[in-house]
């Protein structure tokens, strides 16, 4: 390993506020962003950030994530000493199969594969946010400031920061008090739920944990607070940039939404960043000859014939004659027959909104997730 | 199932594209966006279970090897499969020489080697999909020494200039191949697709070289139509032969027919091309696209009209860009009005307001050029 660093993205929750988007998949697995999938986004700061093994560890619903995260090859992450493993929970043999009880078991239970890399560090990520991060850099402050954990950090609209971990710290950026959604916070450093141990602290401290029969065997609620309280050097390394937690339909709607600002704060045409996912051997794109685009981010495979306005269409969407998209994103393989409306809505994977059907409100607080077929009006 | 490889053919000297071919051999020519004319043939051998496949390579050769890479983009089975790229020394003193005949015999050991009893050849300048399988298929139960696979068209007086043309008896029989030279408008266009028994292709090969140091592979064939089984196998469906800039030009334009493109591209016969993991395009507001075929990591603020735009392409305010062809990495600047052009790779044009041709005798705008 080129660092010494060893990264496990936490990738076994079902999402469940993504409510039928997650029925059969988890929600790491989500299309996002016209093209690709929402692990995308760790994976390739990994392979950008100049780290060579990932472990992903997967639990709901995982067969799709873990055949798609296996082919490293799709983020480079294949070369001689290189790879993406997936981690489902294992039967071992001197104890009966265990789920994974929380986030700091999943990796608790992982210490032999971890082991056996001998890493001196360990990043912690997870598989829920939209962002490109350097982890190269976030490390070599971890080094710089002698920590035993860095945790990255964003700061958040103070009114907004109730809804976060709130990291709290002193002038020096070290981490003195962990509040999980406080009622009045006082900080608006929020927990990008990113953090670098050094692997020798963690593992004791997950060893403790695992006996301990009160724990939640949680990072935010056991480990950070263990490692306070013994007081262990923990700072806090200051993000700048996008970051999106896209673990709701309205934010996964604003997530994809922003992406309409080109060259943006996500810069997703920056070549010395790339994100990468799996290729879909489409046609280009193709806009019919009566059509309007009016502000939209479109992928290979689309076809456009009806008119789209701010709106994000994925790979092998067609937009019929006739129809009309409007502030609304469409994942892979969605069909908008002629004369259909789609407005402020999340279309699901596959589905088929029928001819002169009128989904979503313009008016509506939340977005419509539209996740089952929607039959058309005679 | 036979066991067959397969030969992508490099184009023959006496094909020229004005301009383009300068910089790499038509089979690198970018196709509607994102593929190279070299998919083509290399995806129908890969989709029809071909997994030793042979390309020769051509002048100017930096381009298409950086394509083809280690050929594992064509779903080729890693293990028991190769994508080989044959680099023929060619001869300086006159490329008459230079001759399909001439690369073979460079490499005939390496043809020699080959374990399977069937060869398709096939070219790297056409653009049309064809089960390959099942044209072996045909060509066994025929009992043919060869089968040479032809397109009927109805313009043959203006299009297809080059190509050779199929004079064929009423049973499919292949009397001669010959020249198009425009004088009738319904031809048997040969699609230099050629199915035999390896054994075959080497003597007619080694059969050439005696002949003369200036037949091609159709002239041996040609030549004997007399004493071999000869057949003639029609395809169907969009067929396209780069023969000359022009023909490059419609290639393109013609797939904005999405009927036809979608008969190209069919789910079931992928199109394998490198991938450059652009992202998405982004069309802003008060961008007008129409009519046009799009590729990922675009940024268009102008007006697009009947066109093809390839990756990465920067279309900027006021722009007009009509009947065109936008390779990769082009920068059409602000007001900057474009028709009837092909727009090379990394080109950007910024301070020429006008460029207009019309699509009958459409221009070029050289790779990287500034204008």
């Amino acid at each position: 390993m080129s660092q010494n660093m060893l990264a496990m993205i936490l990738a076994g929750g079902r999402g469940s506020r993504l409510k039928d988007l997650t029925n059969k998949v988890a929600k790491p697995a989500v299309s996002f962003g016209g093209k690709y999938r929402i692990v995308d986004f760790p994976l390739s700061n990994c392979a950008n950030s100049g780290i060579d093994v990932v472990g992903v560890l997967t639990q709901y619903e995982s067969v799709l994530l873990n055949s798609y995260v296996a082919a490293g090859r799709r983020w480079g992450l294949d070369s001689k000493d290189s790879g993406v493993f997936v981690l489902p929970p294992r039967e071992k043999a001197d104890e009966r199969l265990n789920v994974y009880r929380g986030t700091a078991d999943a990796i608790s239970q992982n210490i032999d594969f971890i082991d056996s890399y001998e890493p001196e560090y360990l990043l912690i990520l997870s598989g829920d946010h939209i962002y490109k991060m350097d982890y190269d850099a976030m490390l070599t402050y971890h080094k710089e400031r002698g920590a035993n954990l860095t945790v990255a950090v964003i700061p958040v609209p103070m009114k907004e920061a109730s809804r976060f971990g709130i990291m709290n710290t002193d002038e020096e950026g070290n981490i003195v008090e962990f509040e999980e959604k406080p009622a009045q916070p006082k900080s608006n450093l929020a927990s990008m739920g990113i953090y670098i141990f050094t692997w020798k602290d963690l593992r004791r401290a997950l060893v403790a944990d695992m006996r301990a029969s009160d724990s939640s065997h949680d990072f935010g609620k056991d480990i950070i607070p263990a490692f306070l309280a013994d007081g262990k050097k923990l700072v806090a390394y200051k993000f700048q940039g996008y970051w999106k937690d896209v673990g709701t339909i309205d934010s996964l709607w604003e997530a994809n939404m922003d992406l309409l600002d080109d060259r943006g704060e996500l810069n997703m045409n920056d070549t010395s960043w790339k994100i990468y996912t799996d290729d879909a051997s489409a046609l280009p794109q193709y806009i019919g000859p009566d059509t309007q685009v009016d502000h939209a981010y479109i992928t290979q495979g689309a076809v456009v014939l009806g008119d789209v306005r701010h709106s994000v269409l994925s790979t092998g969407v067609v937009v019929e004659e006739g129809a009309k998209v409007i502030d609304s994103v469409l994942l892979p393989g969605v069909r908008v027959e002629a004369g259909a409306k789609v407005t402020r809505a999340l279309v699901a994977e596959n589905i088929t909104i029928g001819k002169g059907a009128v989904v979503g409100d313009a008016g509506s607080e939340n977005i419509t997730l539209v996740a089952k077929r929607v039959k058309g009006v005679e | 199932m036979a066991k067959i490889f397969g030969i992508v053919a490099s184009s023959a000297p006496f094909i020229k594209v004005e301009g383009m071919q300068d910089y790499r051999p038509i089979a690198a020519f970018s196709f509607i966006g994102r593929y190279r004319i070299v998919d083509f043939p290399i995806s129908n051998m890969s989709n029809s279970d071909i997994d030793y496949i042979q390309v020769y390579m051509g002048n100017k050769p930096r381009s298409l090897t950086e394509h083809l890479g280690s050929g594992r983009t064509f779903n080729i089975n890693s293990k028991r499969g190769k994508l080989q790229m044959l680099f023929p020394q060619g001869s300086s003193v006159n490329e008459i020489y230079n001759t399909d005949i001439s690369a073979y015999m460079e490499n005939l050991e390496i043809i020699q080697r080959m374990h399977q009893d069937y060869v398709v050849i096939a070219p790297s300048y056409m653009i049309y999909t064809q089960n390959y399988a099942d044209l072996v298929e045909e060509h066994i139960s025929s009992g043919a020494d060869i089968t040479l696979l032809y397109h009927r068209v109805d313009n043959a007086k203006e299009a297809f200039l080059n190509c050779f043309i199929l004079n064929l008896n009423r049973q499919k029989g292949v009397i001669s191949l010959e020249k198009n030279i425009g004088k009738a408008k319904n031809r048997d266009i040969f699609m230099d697709t050629y199915v035999m028994k390896k054994d075959l292709f080497i003597q007619l090969v080694q059969e050439a070289k005696k002949e003369s140091s200036m037949f091609t592979l159709a002239d041996i064939v040609s030549a004997s139509a007399a004493d071999l089984d000869i057949r003639g196998v029609a395809h169907r469906g969009y067929f396209a032969a780069v023969t000359d800039f022009k023909s490059y030009f419609d290639a393109n334009l013609a797939l904005l027919d999405h009927k036809l493109a979608e008969n190209l591209f069919r789910p079931d016969w992928t199109i394998y091309t490198r991938t450059t993991d652009s992202c998405p395009t982004t069309y802003c507001t008060g961008a007008s696209v129409k009519n046009s075929i799009v590729s990922n990591g675009c940024l268009i603020q102008g007006i697009v009209e009947n066109s093809v735009i390839g990756r990465g392409v920067t279309i900027e305010k006021g722009a007009v860009v009509r009947n065109s062809v936008i390779l990769s990495y082009a920068q059409i600047g602000p007001d900057v009005h474009i028709e009837g052009q092909v727009v090379d790779k990394w080109a950007k044009v910024i301070r020429a307001k006008e460029i207009i041709a019309d699509p009958a005798a459409p221009g070029y705008i050289r790779r990287s050029d500034n204008l």
